[in-house]
């Protein structure tokens, strides 16, 4: 039975869907008609608001202090483990680090890795940031083995507890939506200073992956191997460590693979702190001082490492056969050869970069190329701006200027705009769709008023009522109670601005990403030159695509909306992709049997089974695009982006967490309304 | 095992004469390395002081708004170029709190203030003068400011100083928060190479000034009257119609410094370095490609005077 069946009986016989549509559009017209009796309506007024921010300030400092003498103990103590890798690791000769990682790389993937892994290391070494490197590693070491614990209880007590279960989930939503950024300060009181703040931070983000993939994979070990260790007379103890642990490895495995890349990604967050000569503080360092090439050029650097070692770990999860140990014995000794040699001649220090030149030479193409297309990337950000950001934020009748589209925007105006999209909806209505005629109302309403203006009870409204179409009545009230909660704590306009901005950008990234999953999806070549792109902007620190960004557009929305793009359009691309290839074989042969053509089989067949698995990435996207908005900030946005970085310069704990905790809102919102949607279409293929 | 080997150091250097004054030297002094290169040279110079006195010195990598709860536990002993105008409100706790301590000026002259790269004088004619932007914002216009003229302004946890010198003058700008400095210098970079018009607030010392031939808007001096007095200025009817209040840049360290090593605090107290010999270092450094460590050496040996009597008359 789904969601939609339990509400199916509703008043007047309208259907849900539409009359969640009804609801939304009554709200939206009743406060565009009201707008200029009550104000109120429209920006919400301060004194209603409470000092959120500030209580949760003083409570969390309470809070804070209190377990502040355990934290500096554990701070102290995880310093050893982090001296004793960085110890091992900056101190053991590059021959050796490089021969072992071949070897390691032989012995899971044969030659393929074994060459991966000795080609990759050698440009860190090459890139003349070694020393740099192998601090970032030293932190990788410790933050994984601590985020793959932090997450592997979180996933057992989740399935050991089945009551902790949805709390447990909530809290790696939020482990994951929150940006480190909005917590920096408090971890900084508890841990003081160094990179055990890093690691803290990155142990945080990285564990979300670890414990989801170890609730799934304990959630599906058959039943008969279950009912096997029970016959046989085992303890739960027993029966969870010697029998489902085991058979969900798999699934546990691929969870570590994650749990690495999401560390490897929040090497730059350490660097910020500092405290730590790591290669994250290089890309801050260059991109400081607007060197694209040198910050690119380190940022390849992690980009490296992560190709190195999701490859090497995804082999370590999902093949069983090793190659011989006696050939990984001979790199590895090739290595401490190399290592001797190298010392009795004189020369064991790691050599200078020789990529200098190279990335010089990317900075001044980078230069050259602005300089000459100037006028033209203006016009580009120009439009982009008049007819698509700017009607978008505060809608047509405040974008609409006789120095933007070339005339001025008037109430009859908006009056004609209404008509016709009345006497469209009616139209769809008449013709057996009244959803979608009062959908389209809402857009023209949406973009005539502008998200930025948005009236906040046909938000809270609209949520409302599709929250209730995706998961319930429940889902509903939660949804009216946390946009309440940034409704009173005084964030609102800039959550609004926020969701502006993310809203353009996932569905940029929604209609781009979509298509070019597809065009991958029908065109092996295309996938292959898609891939190491999409591996690329998902690894490097986005940082440095602002340095380019900014060059071409400027600060602003627009540079800062393709920076978003840039990262949240990768899942689209993957999960469009993958669901596309993925139909069965039985499907496709049934579809050419009955004389489809191939563009029939797509758009019937292909595309219709794909949405699920689309419907995934599109969740994806949305995370992403959220996660970046505090990135974006860095080149002058407004939202809460801006909020949390103020927070990070006045040490203001409340408005940080606050800020954070509004972005982890929106994120969880729109994350479970798709999720939703993706669970009905599953249901109506018959998949679930 | 490491305390008695310390106590054993601790006992042979009180044998000596003048030691006393310079406290534990087995254990580094620690400065603050923040990101930007004027404070490397900054630090490097005075950390080879130190070294010069006895010490051993180490330098720790720190975000600048993040290193005062290090300082405040001692993990870091000092960070020597904290600019006033941009100070994390977390410094003024640590003070209050006692763990930090304020130790003197730096003697940094800095300048901030409305500022163009040189080819704009072109794009707005009469500039320098502030009054000619009064005719020219058109130029700086873009499609987020129209029809107003763009102004890029400190990031906003700087604070807003561009968008109050906008409301004093009654020019006709939007200023635009730049989001980080890495953003203000990616503007001029890209404005120079486009010889594209660009109003922005900036400061010196910077490397940028030189390499992107930055000149500041002429105002009025800064002063009490103009920030306080409405009347005072070119705008009669409002406040902040003139430059900006000039940036103290000060050292600051943790609060047990003085007592653990002496001759150290007395050393970085006294510790000052001129714009005149800290800007052509950045410029060797960031625009020659020089190394930090090398360029800071070069200076030591050549400018012997301008340093040691400091040292010596901490440890003599």
């Amino acid at each position: 039975m789904t969601t939609l069946d339990a509400v199916d009986s509703t008043p007047w016989g309208l259907s849900p869907k539409l009359l969640a549509a009804v609801v939304a559009l009554l709200t939206g017209a009743i406060c565009l008609l009201l707008q200029p009796y009550a104000p109120w309506l429209f920006a919400f007024p301060a004194g209603w608001t409470v000092p959120a921010t500030e209580w949760v300030g003083t409570t969390l400092e309470v809070v804070l202090n209190a377990i502040k003498p355990t934290m500096r103990l554990f701070s102290a103590a995880i310093a050893y483990p982090m001296e004793w890798a960085n110890i091992a690791l900056a101190g053991t000769p590059w021959p050796v680090v490089i021969g072992t990682v071949t070897a390691i790389g032989w012995h899971l993937g044969g030659w393929r890795m074994g060459l991966l892994g000795f080609v990759g290391f050698l440009f860190v070494l090459l890139s003349g940031y070694w020393e740099e490197s192998m601090n970032t590693l030293s932190l990788v070491v410790v933050s994984v083995p601590l985020a793959m614990i932090l997450g592997g209880l979180i996933g057992l007590l989740a399935n050991e507890i089945p009551r902790l279960r949805a709390a447990l989930l909530v809290a790696l939503d939020a482990m994951q939506t929150i940006p480190t950024f909005a917590y920096l300060t408090p971890l900084l009181l508890l841990f003081g200073f160094g990179p055990v703040v890093g690691l803290v931070a990155s142990a945080i983000y990285a564990a979300p992956p670890m414990a989801r993939n170890v609730i799934l994979g304990l959630e599906r070990v058959e039943p008969e191997v279950k009912e096997a260790g029970v016959m046989s007379g085992a303890t739960r103890f027993q029966q969870l460590f010697l029998v489902e642990i085991p058979a969900a490895s798999r699934q546990i495995m691929v969870g570590v693979n994650q749990c690495l890349m999401a560390a490897l990604s929040m090497v730059i967050i350490a660097a910020v702190i500092g405290g730590f000569d790591d290669i994250g503080w290089e890309v801050l360092l260059t991109m400081r001082k607007a060197q694209f090439g040198q910050a690119f050029l380190a940022g390849l650097v992690i980009v490296t490492f992560a190709i190195v070692i999701d490859r090497m770990s995804a082999r370590l999860a999902l093949e069983r056969k090793r190659f011989d140990a006696r050939i990984s014995w001979g790199l590895f000794a090739a290595g401490v050869a190399g290592a001797i040699l190298l010392w009795l001649t004189g020369v064991s220090a790691p050599p200078e970069g020789i990529f200098g030149g190279v990335a010089d030479s990317v900075d001044t193409a980078l230069g050259d190329f602005t300089a000459a297309n100037g006028a033209s990337l203006d016009s580009v950000k120009n439009n982009a701006m008049f007819y698509g950001l700017l009607p978008l934020r505060i809608g047509l009748d405040e974008a609409v200027l006789p120095f933007t589209w070339g005339f001025q925007w008037t109430s009859s105006m908006s009056l004609w705009l209404f008509v016709a999209a009345g006497l469209g909806g009616a139209l769809l209505a008449l013709t057996g769709r009244p959803v979608a005629g009062a959908l389209l109302l809402i857009a023209v309403g949406i973009l005539e008023t502008g998200i930025a203006n948005l009236p906040w009870p046909f938000v809270l409204v609209g949520a409302a009522a599709l929250a209730w179409l995706a998961q319930g009545p429940r889902f509903a009230l939660v949804v009216t109670a946390l946009l309440a909660t940034i409704l009173i704590s005084g964030l609102w306009e800039r959550a609004l601005l926020s969701l502006y901005l993310s809203g353009a950008a996932v569905a940029a990234c929604a209609v781009v990403g979509g298509a070019l999953g597809l065009l991958a999806a029908i065109s092996p070549m295309a996938w292959r030159v898609l891939r190491p792109i999409c591996d690329m902007l998902q690894t490097i620190p986005l940082f440095v695509f602002l340095i380019p960004v900014l060059m071409f557009f400027q600060i602003g929305e627009f540079s800062a909306f393709l920076a978003i793009c840039a990262y949240a359009i990768v899942p689209m691309i993957r999960y469009t992709q993958a669901g596309i290839v993925s139909t069965p074989p039985e499907l496709l042969e049934a579809a050419t049997a009955s004389g489809a053509s191939q563009t029939q089989t797509l758009l019937d067949v292909r595309l219709p089974y794909a949405t699920p698995v689309i419907l995934l990435g599109l969740n994806q996207t949305i995370l992403y695009a959220f996660a970046m908005l505090v990135i974006a900030a860095l080149i002058g946005t407004t939202g809460l982006g801006q909020s949390i970085y103020l927070a990070l310069g006045q040490a203001d704990v409340g408005l940080g967490v606050s800020a954070g905790a509004a972005m982890a809102i929106l994120a969880f919102i729109a994350d479970r309304l798709v999720q939703g949607f993706a669970e009905e279409r599953r249901k109506a293929l018959g998949l679930a | 095992m490491k305390t008695l080997l310390s106590t054993t150091a601790a006992l042979l250097i009180a044998g000596t004469a003048y030691a006393a004054d310079l406290g534990d030297t087995s254990e580094p002094i620690k400065l603050a390395i923040n990101e930007w290169t004027g404070q490397h040279v900054t630090t490097h110079v005075a950390g080879e002081m130190l070294k010069a006195a006895g010490y051993e010195v180490e330098y720790v990598t720190a975000g600048m708004l993040n290193q005062f709860q290090a300082i405040a536990d001692g993990d870091i002993t000092a960070t020597l170029e904290i600019w006033s105008s941009n100070v994390s409100d977390d410094y003024a706790k640590k003070v209050e709190e006692g763990t930090i301590v304020e130790i003197g000026d730096l003697g940094l002259d800095a300048k901030e203030g409305l500022a163009y790269p040189a080819h704009v004088a072109e794009l707005c004619p009469g500039l320098p003068a502030w009054e000619a932007l009064k005719d020219c914002a058109g130029v700086f216009a873009t499609a987020e400011t129209l029809p107003m003229g763009r102004l890029v302004d400190y990031p906003a946890d700087w604070g807003t100083p561009g968008a109050e010198r906008m409301a004093g003058f009654g020019l006709p700008f939007k200023a635009v928060p730049a989001g980080s400095e890495g953003a203000l210098i990616t503007e001029l970079r890209a404005a120079t190479e486009k010889k594209s018009p660009l109003f922005i607030v900036f400061w010196q010392p910077h490397w940028a000034m030189s390499a992107y031939d930055v000149q500041f808007v002429d105002v009025p001096v800064g002063t009490d009257e103009c920030f306080n007095d409405a009347s005072w200025g070119p705008n009669p009817d409002a406040t902040m119609d003139c430059g900006f209040s000039p940036t103290r840049i000060f050292k600051a360290a943790w609060s047990g410094t003085e007592e653990k090593w002496p001759a150290a605090y007395e050393i970085l107290s006294n510790y000052q370095l001129a714009v005149e010999d800290a800007q052509p270092m950045m410029g060797a450094i960031d625009v020659d490609g020089g190394a930090v460590e090398e360029v800071v050496a070069e200076w030591m040996a050549a400018n012997e005077a301008k340093w040691k009597p400091v040292v010596d008359a901490a440890t003599k």
